[in-house]
């Protein structure tokens, strides 16, 4: 891949994500703050983002949206690497469930 | 409400709906609209399509602290603490949005929706009156429904630790450890 195909992909991914953004900000915005992991401020500026807007804001060569976990812990029980005493998906699905739905709520 | 206004008891009704289409109990709904027992009522029997059932509520807290009860409940609790510092609603419509992301969450994972949207409501209340709290892991970090007094210098969520007994239902859609 060239440097110009990962310019487009870049811009492609952050297209698709600042519009899905949008929707859902739009349609349901206490909800999609909890999906997204964005303050109040940053949905509503993204939420009032023009068509022409999103199009520059998308081409850059930096992604804007990035990972809302920055833990081992979260990450190991997402991936299932290193199980502790529960090995089951479904079960340490919840528990990572728990700890990013807490997390953020304790950065606010 | 010393004065009666259309535009509330029209909101009333949306909510009043919503929560029964939630499963909630005919308490919950008198207790969060103004709308009398008799509208409740009719509104209940045509949306449910059925009588509500009757009998009290679940007043005791214990249910929270069983091992898998208190899992689904922590989830609860998260979100709807998240909901609730995010963004400045109604404490109902919080309670309502943060049970119907709960419920996407269960469908997506699978697993039987434990938490009910009456016991979910009371939840909150419980924790409003300080029956119930919510303690850090000190293994996970994560936060979890715990009584009121546990010693959080010491606390381990049944995640980290889970019982000997747990996991082991055989139940269709509950937790397991394996």
């Amino acid at each position: 891949m060239n440097n110009e195909q990962l310019l487009a992909e870049i811009r492609e991914a952050n297209l698709t994500y600042l519009m899905l953004a949008q929707t859902l900000i739009r349609s349901d915005k206490p909800a999609a703050l909890f999906r997204l992991g964005l303050t109040e401020e940053a949905a509503d500026l993204l939420a009032a983002l023009s068509p022409a807007q999103v199009m520059k804001l998308a081409s850059g060569n930096m992604l804007l949206c990035r990972f809302r976990v920055d833990e081992d812990m979260v990450w190991n029980l997402l991936t299932n690497h290193k199980p502790g005493k529960v090995a089951n998906d479904t079960t340490s699905r919840l528990h990572a469930n728990i700890l990013m739905a807490g997390r953020v709520a304790e950065a606010m | 409400m010393a004065q009666k206004s259309i535009v509330n008891e029209s909101r009333d009704i949306e909510r009043a709906v919503t929560l029964i289409n939630l499963g909630a109990r005919l308490q919950v709904l008198e207790s969060e609209t103004s709308l009398s027992y008799e509208r409740l009522l009719r509104l209940y029997k045509e949306v449910a399509g059925k009588s509500p059932s009757k009998g009290q509520l679940p007043f005791s807290t214990d249910w929270f602290l069983t091992w898998q009860p208190n899992i689904h409940a922590s989830l609860f609790a998260n979100i709807h603490e998240y909901l609730a510092k995010s963004s400045a609603m109604d404490d109902i419509d919080t309670v309502i949005k943060a049970y119907q992301l709960y419920m996407e969450q269960m469908q997506a994972s699978e697993v039987e929706p434990l938490l009910t949207f009456t016991r979910a409501w009371r939840m909150v209340k419980f924790v409003d009156n300080n029956m119930l709290t919510m303690t850090k892991c000190c293994q996970c970090g994560g936060n979890f429904i715990t009584e009121p007094y546990e010693i959080p210098r010491n606390f381990v969520c049944g995640l980290c630790n889970p019982p000997a007994r747990a996991g082991k239902g055989q139940a269709a859609g509950s937790l397991k450890l394996q």
